[in-house]
């Protein structure tokens, strides 16, 4: 083990050599994700002529008109709803694949060649994930066709495709496998031989789920939820195309407001949402130690 | 200029990580050109930090690091011809032993059919010419570490250090090993700085044994003046094989002092040539426990015998060539005494037995 | 689905099985049906994929619905020939070149970060939570932002300055989290061992970290390749005048109603796979060399 030292004791050579190190990430970070944040929090403040122009000053009338309009109560519930409803399905699912992965797959190497079976789809577009949907939901689509052909319905489903539930089923399609990749891991790092211990000690299957593999898979739950949280709150596309243009979430308003040059109310509410999730993410950073559960 | 030779002297050597504790407290030592060193003490007393600070893997907090009559604080490991023997050998994974053992050679830029053939030679040396390409991982613990130690020699060091070297080991191996340790060392003929914590082996390879505490040395010395002489209770009880029994000195009579204690006439102790004792002072002794020699009461003491202690044997261990009697002589410490087989099984005791622990007078030995 | 593991039966399990993974014998019922549940995850992750590219093979009767109408490439030609399908060559052009820009920064930038970390620095955790922000930070306002920060500063944007930035925002944090899990496995006394044996900080960088963290390196590449590939939401307001490809699409999905929109996402899928296919095959590969028995 190397001893480790507080950074307040680095000697200041070290601390040069650690800032070095990271300085080519940090001049990205800074110009392409800090600059930007205060750029649109700037924004949001400033005055508007309602065609793109912003005069610099310092308003509160965007924030103002964000918080009394109706429709923003409308948006963080239509984006809190489609949020949990992911999270649930995306960790019901990701939960028990991983579960499955690691516990249940008796050879370590088909684990890890399933575990990639479900990763590979992560490295492909989610445009075209998403839009692989269509010819499945659709009102002439699979599901249609094969409830229609089995007299099950006898009218097409219309809230298959363009609906919530179209938005709900693309984005458990496109996370789960943040849910599982964590989790997987975490799960994988539990020692087998503890589940042995407790079997001798008595537990029964649900015993040892609730007592040992719940509470050593909390990291990668909470890493998952990060993830997943984070990137349906921050979503547009999915909500635009999957709910055609039926539904809307925070982020999909934002878009449409960029889109008719509404810079300042746009930003504000971007603000607002930044804020929230900043909230939602550091609470869950509270439970766990993101930075030593990664680094380990 | 520089020298060839490897004599070491720490002096007053300190190593503090968080500048408030120190894991090496102020160690003065002087280790001879071409000594093989033991340092050994329990996990945290601060021996591999001094092993890795003559490495130059760690600079001390204070204090001098003196190889052949240079300072070499703040010179890297090559600069001070030293290598190291890593504990679990750090052997790199990617590389063939050849390619591992020629890496010093590699990086200092010599040719490539220069460093080959100069591998080739130490692994004929080591005997693992049939093993030369494989990898790591295709070797067994015993093998590895031979690479290991190849791959430290090659860059000719005057001082190799070896951190844990036969821990990885099973027992089997770890006294062949350790015999091989000691060939290379005569062969190489440099100094060998080795840290364990396992007695056995710092008494059977080191010219010289230092025993370490929390950052100090307790004791230096060969091996055998470590083990028979302990300076003190920690080394005593460290280096295992001694009693250690505490009293007041009840009376001095001349060349002896009399311990108080649950004995009919006290303990007898034989003074040290230049160390003087009073009554009523707390005193330590040590005896040897294959010294303990024991009797059914009310038989006679064997010759030279002045002292006997009555006790009840709690537990016999059979040992092979001899038998370890454990005895509740003292109230709260372990007594042991170390029977040889015959002499046991001549008159073997059983648990509960009532005993007389005696040792002849000369062989306590009153610690620090 | 927890609600069944909890009426589960106390099993008494003979001391020599595993109750949820016996090495031999009899599997548990949980086995069959998280092996059911496993396979419905990946024939959902798959099937609508499968649909798509199956759609796009038909003849120019297709539509973006089952039943297949014929078999041609015509939907193949169409999409690379007909104006209306927009500028896929440019725009599939751009994107590779852009992947492969991104690609080498993240490798390198993410690398001497993962360096960087392995030692406590004042200020670290500046810049490790900084990364995370960058990461779950929605996609669509840090475009914007950094759109409206070039045009503050009076600067063009286009695909290989602000959204080749804005594209790192999102590849580097990835890369440096893959990055951490990478180092965790190299063992820092083979440094230590090579600086002993007279290796320069370079040297030992050069003929030790980076064939031995290889593997994890081409594991970055794939991220960094995969992940600017297929990006959308930060290109949307930083690419300029001309598309990425993942735009491209997305302003298909708006406009084209004919199989090309298939067509197109066939094509972006198997150049996914090809980079997918060739990342994982030099890993084993490397992994492979590395384990096989002694050579000559």
């Amino acid at each position: 083990m190397q001893p480790s030292s507080s950074p307040a004791q680095t000697p200041p050579r070290a601390n040069l050599a650690g800032w070095l190190y990271v300085l080519p990430l940090v001049l990205v970070l800074v110009p392409f994700f800090v600059a930007p944040i205060l750029v649109v929090l700037a924004a949001s403040f400033f005055a508007t002529d309602g065609f793109g122009g912003l005069t610099p000053g310092f308003t509160l009338a965007s924030y103002v008109e964000v918080l009394h309009s109706a429709l923003t109560l409308k948006l963080y519930l239509a984006t809190i709803k489609f949020t949990v409803l992911t999270w649930i399905f995306t960790l019901i699912i990701g939960f028990f694949v991983a579960y499955f992965l690691v516990f249940h797959v008796r050879n370590q190497l088909l684990a890890i060649g399933l575990f990639l079976l479900c990763t590979v789809p992560f490295w492909t577009s989610n445009i075209i994930r998403m839009i692989s949907w269509i010819p499945l939901l659709g009102k002439e689509g699979l599901i249609n066709q094969a409830l229609l052909a089995m007299g099950v319905i006898r009218q097409p489903l219309e809230v298959l495709l363009f609906s919530d539930l179209a938005v709900v089923i693309a984005y458990v399609h496109q996370l789960t496998i943040f849910m599982i990749v964590p989790i997987f891991n975490s799960m994988a790092r539990i020692d087998k031989k503890l589940i042995e211990a407790a079997i001798d000690a008595g537990a029964s299957r649900f015993d040892i789920m609730r007592l040992i593999v719940v509470p050593m898979s909390k990291s990668g739950i909470a890493l998952g939820t990060i993830f997943v949280v984070s990137i349906v709150m921050g979503d547009f596309f999915v909500v635009k195309v999957m709910s055609g243009g039926g539904s809307a979430s925070v982020v999909s308003a934002f878009y449409e407001d960029v889109g008719v040059l509404q810079y300042p109310t746009a930003a504000a509410s971007a603000v607002l949402l930044t804020l929230v999730l900043v909230a939602i993410v550091s609470l869950i950073l509270r439970t766990v130690d993101i930075r030593q559960e990664i680094t380990r | 200029m520089k020298s060839d030779r490897g004599d070491i002297e720490l002096a007053g050597v300190c190593k503090s990580f968080d500048g408030a504790t120190y894991v090496v407290d102020g160690v003065n030592l002087k280790i001879a050109d071409g000594a093989y060193c033991c340092f050994i003490g329990p996990s945290g007393c601060g021996k591999t930090t001094i092993l890795r600070m003559i490495a130059g893997h760690e600079d001390p907090t204070a204090g001098e690091i003196v190889i052949g009559g240079q300072n070499v604080v703040g010179l890297a490991p090559v600069q001070r011809r030293t290598a190291m023997m890593f504990q679990s050998y750090a052997l790199f994974p990617h590389l063939t032993v050849r390619e591992n053992i020629a890496f010093a050679l590699r990086v200092r830029g010599m040719s490539k059919a220069d460093r080959l053939r100069a591998a080739d030679a130490m692994i004929e040396k080591v005997r693992l010419t049939q093993f030369a390409d494989r990898l790591p991982a295709q070797l067994s613990g015993g093998q590895q570490q031979r690479v290991a130690l190849a791959r430290a020699a090659i860059t000719e060091p005057r001082v190799l250090l070896l951190d844990e070297p036969l821990s990885a080991l099973d027992e089997q191996l770890r006294v062949q090993m350790r015999q091989e340790l000691r060939r290379m060392q005569q062969e190489l003929g440099i100094t060998f700085i080795h840290v364990t914590h396992t007695q056995l082996e710092a008494i059977a390879l080191a010219d010289l044994v230092v025993v370490m505490e929390q950052g100090k040395i307790k004791q230096a010395g060969a091996a055998r003046d470590v083990y028979a002489h302990p300076h003190d209770r920690y080394v005593a009880e460290f280096m295992g094989g001694q009693n250690v029994l505490s009293g007041r000195v009840e009376k001095v009579n001349g060349a002896s002092f009399t311990l108080a204690q649950a004995a009919p006439d006290g303990i007898e102790v034989p003074l040290q040539a230049h160390s003087t004792v009073s009554v009523g002072d707390k005193v330590d002794i040590a005896v040897r426990r294959d010294d303990v020699a024991l009797v059914r009461p009310g038989k006679d003491l064997p010759p030279g015998c002045t002292t006997s202690l009555p006790s009840r044997v709690r537990a016999i261990e059979y040992q092979g060539y001899f038998v370890k009697v454990m005895l509740d002589t003292v109230p709260d410490d372990e007594f042991v005494a170390y029977v040889p087989e015959k002499t046991f099984f001549a008159d073997p005791f059983t648990v509960g037995d009532v005993v007389m622990a005696t040792w002849a007078t000369g062989s306590a030995l009153p610690l620090a | 689905m927890s609600a069944v593991l909890a009426d589960m039966p106390e099993t008494v399990a003979p001391a020599t099985t595993k109750a949820i993974a016996p090495s031999r014998g009899q599997r548990p019922w949980t086995f069959y049906v998280l092996a059911m549940l496993f396979a419905f995850y990946v024939l959902a992750l798959y099937g609508p994929m499968f649909c798509i590219y199956v759609l796009s093979f038909q003849d120019i009767r297709g539509g973006l619905v089952f039943p297949m109408k014929g078999h041609s490439l015509h939907w193949f030609v169409d999409l690379f020939t007909q104006v209306r399908t927009g500028d896929v060559k440019g725009s599939f052009d751009r994107s590779i070149k852009l992947a492969v820009i991104v690609t080498i920064i993240t490798v390198v930038v993410s690398f001497l970060a993962g360096l960087g970390f392995r030692k406590r620095f004042r200020g670290d955790t500046i810049v490790f939570y900084m990364m995370i922000g960058s990461l779950v930070a929605p996609g669509l306002v840090l475009g914007l932002g950094t759109g409206l920060l070039f045009q503050a500063l009076g600067l063009n944007a286009s695909w290989y300055t602000s959204a080749l930035g804005a594209q790192l925002s999102w590849t580097l944090p990835f890369g440096v989290l893959v990055m951490f899990a990478v180092m965790s496995r190299f063992n820092h006394v083979w440094e230590e061992a090579a600086y002993d044996l007279g290796a320069s900080r370079w040297q030992s960088i050069r003929l030790v970290m980076i064939p031995v963290l290889a593997p994890g390196l081409v594991a970055v590449a794939l991220f960094g390749f995969t992940l600017s590939y297929d990006e959308f939401a930060r290109s949307l307001q930083t690419a300029g005048s001309l598309n990425t490809l993942p735009l491209e699409i997305w302003s298909m999905t708006l406009n084209v109603t004919s199989p090309s929109l298939y067509a197109l996402g066939t094509v972006t899928t198997v150049v996914s796979f090809v980079v997918i296919g060739a990342s994982l095959g030099s890993i084993v590969l490397i992994q492979k060399k590395r384990s096989s028995s002694a050579k000559g």
